[in-house]
């Protein structure tokens, strides 16, 4: 049996595979090392980063709800300069492309937070954040709003020569648009989708759940709503998309590669499994060989349509 | 450091108003685990997403009838995850992450133990017991309380292995009427803070009054603490208290890392 090629590209990165784990669910990736070895996989992406560390919002942030979960963490972080000092040099040692996932509540924030990373060694490319529902100023507006969203990227483009993967938000009403308008901004890449906005309530308690109110809401509950997003901005953008949502098993992320997606990443699947992201990479691996399919870029954007009748 | 493996329920005893004691066995944990420490239990095929946290009751030789290398896990039926827990039978496949958090601080040899637990909340107190014993502890002191006698399981096994038991229930049907801090202030009351140590785990409110107690009068006291948690091991920062941080501004600790065990005096809630 041939060993199929899992290597893809996004963004003038190269992947071993096309597993990546995603922004908050994985931390600063040395904390799995317990669980997984961290050169399996194609990619990690950092917590998200700003200039400064945040503490983020007040406890209750978790609740588990039908398939999924909503949190409201409000991007709690250590900050780039702590990230470059004490996380970067042990990551370096890793055979895996390092994306640091960054925002700011203001333009000025992810500039300088983008020129931060600067040219570090071993960040292959920053992931900007612009669509966390969780904090006031958590970059939402960014997200939501098209003039808004082609601004700060062209400045963040302007701040760094990093390759720029562009994370949208689903909570909007047409995805294709902003897909469109990344782009033109001078994105080299989209992932998405970010959590949906939501909302549990303590019947009993006449309250919501989650301190903020609202929360994100990830795991298996958004996965169809995330593949239909990504399916739509495989048609509406040339650029590579990484796909992101509810993925749990290898199936889930050829889904998503035949949607359009050229790579994925592995989110609430890590705090279920901690080794989730490894064993989907070898589980990639089995289904490609089963299927006799030589190479896992066969797949991105193969989705075949039935004849209309 | 923290494995994660598959194991089969041995036994889930129900012990009475959805009170229940699982017990499985997993050799690598068990040699690793402290009282005071946590799992993440994953009920695997069941629906249920996350995994719940629960604390250690037994580790090896805590119970005398239980086999060498089986681990316990006092719990009661709150919701959908603990519902679907209690329904497994002998055999049924558990994921287990462990052993997580930084478990209890045993007192030193001529500290007395002072227990006080709010109904389920006396989950950690067996294995804490045994270690405190090893440790040449004088016999834990007990407060136990809950809403009602039905919500105090393992009460025999406490009268067995401590040296007083006060119990207080909110309805009075068992021990004294009311809350269990009643009895505690009584016991506290002119004894010398220097020969014992608070240790508390419950509901919030329990702890509150506790840390309430304790950090005005400056006594020893550690509390064992509970926060929704989505990962169990650091990394989602979903289970996080306020603190008082080394500036004066509060802080947000993860229990699930720095916790679940924290002195009452850090804590700024
Ligand atoms: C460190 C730690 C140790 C614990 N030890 C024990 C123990 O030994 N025995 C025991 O019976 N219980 C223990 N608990 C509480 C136990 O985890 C919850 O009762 C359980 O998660 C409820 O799950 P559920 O699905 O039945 O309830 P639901 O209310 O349906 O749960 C919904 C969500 O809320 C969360 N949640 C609800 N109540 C709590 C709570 N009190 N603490 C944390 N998360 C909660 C759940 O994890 C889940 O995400 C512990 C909690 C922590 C944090
Ligand atoms: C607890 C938690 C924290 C998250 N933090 C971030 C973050 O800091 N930055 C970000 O861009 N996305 C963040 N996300 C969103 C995830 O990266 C991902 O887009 C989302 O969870 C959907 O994927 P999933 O369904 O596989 O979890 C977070 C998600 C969760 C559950
Ligand atoms: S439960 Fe995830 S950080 Fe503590």
């Amino acid at each position: 049996m041939v060993t199929p090629d899992l290597t893809t590209s996004v963004a003038g990165i190269d992947f071993k595979n096309p597993i990546l784990t995603a922004s908050g669910t994985f931390g600063y990736g040395l904390e799995f090392t317990d669980f997984l070895d961290l050169n399996r996989l194609g990619g990690l992406v950092t917590k998200g980063l700003s200039a400064k560390p945040r503490k983020g919002n007040p406890p209750a942030r978790v609740v588990e709800t039908p398939a999924g979960m909503l949190n409201a963490i409000g991007l709690q972080n250590i900050g780039v300069p702590v990230f470059l000092e004490e996380k970067l040099p042990k990551l370096r040692a890793y055979d895996t492309k390092v994306i640091a996932n960054v925002f700011g509540a203001t333009e000025v924030a992810y500039v300088e937070a983008c020129e931060m990373l600067g040219e570090a060694e071993g960040v292959a490319g920053i992931e900007l954040n612009v669509s966390c529902p969780n904090t006031e100023e958590g970059g939402m507006i960014f997200g939501t709003d098209p003039a808004a969203l082609g601004h700060v990227i062209r400045i963040c483009r302007e701040a760094t020569k990093l390759p720029l993967i562009v994370k949208l938000s689903p909570n909007v009403t047409d995805i294709q648009l902003m897909a469109r308008c990344a782009r033109d901004a001078g994105a080299d890449a989209i992932s998405l989708v970010n959590t949906f906005v939501g909302m549990a309530i303590d019947v009993e308690r006449r309250r919501p759940v989650l301190a903020n109110v609202c929360g994100g809401l990830s795991g298996p509950a958004i996965r169809p709503l995330a593949v239909w997003m990504t399916w739509q901005v495989h048609q509406a953008v040339e650029i590579p998309i990484i796909g992101i949502g509810g993925i749990m098993n290898a199936r889930d992320v050829v889904e998503f590669l035949l949607a359009g997606a050229s790579a994925v990443q592995v989110g609430t699947a890590s705090f279920v499994t901690p080794s989730a992201s490894a064993n989907i990479v070898t589980e990639l691996e089995d289904w490609l060989s089963e299927r006799k399919i030589t190479s896992v870029r066969e797949l991105i954007g193969g989705l075949e349509l039935p004849p209309r009748g | 450091m923290i494995l994660d493996k598959t194991v089969n329920v041995v036994a889930n005893e129900a012990l009475g108003n959805g009170n229940f004691l699982l017990t499985f066995a997993e050799e690598t944990i068990a040699g690793e685990m402290l009282p005071g420490q946590f799992f993440m239990v994953g009920m695997p095929g069941s629906g249920i997403l996350l995994r719940r946290p629960f604390s250690v009751c037994g580790l090896p030789g805590t119970f005398d009838d239980s086999p060498g290398d089986s681990l316990q896990v006092l719990y009661k039926v709150m919701g959908q995850g603990t519902q679907v827990l209690s329904g497994l039978g002998t055999g049924a496949a558990l994921t287990v992450l462990g052993p997580l958090g930084n478990g209890f601080t045993v007192p030193g040899p001529e500290v007395t133990p002072v227990f006080v637990a709010g109904g389920i909340g006396s989950a950690p107190y067996p294995a804490l017991t045994r270690a405190c014993a090893a440790a040449g502890c004088p016999d834990p002191v007990m407060f136990y309380g809950a809403r009602s006698a039905a919500d105090l399981p393992l009460l025999d096994w406490f009268d067995d292995h401590c040296g007083e038991l006060h119990t207080a229930t909110e309805d009075g049907s068992a021990g004294e009427q009311g809350l269990v801090t009643g009895p505690l202030l009584r016991w506290l009351e002119g004894r010398d803070p220097t020969t014992y140590e608070l240790i508390a785990c419950g509901p919030d409110p329990m702890l509150h009054a506790i840390r309430n107690i304790a950090v005005p009068a400056g006594l020893r006291c550690q509390l064992s603490l509970e926060a929704h948690m989505a990962c169990g091991f650091g990394v989602c920062i979903g289970c996080v208290v306020p603190t008082h941080g080394e500036d004066g501004a509060v802080d947000y600790t993860r229990i699930c890392v720095d916790g679940p065990v924290l002195p009452a005096e850090k804590l700024a809630w």
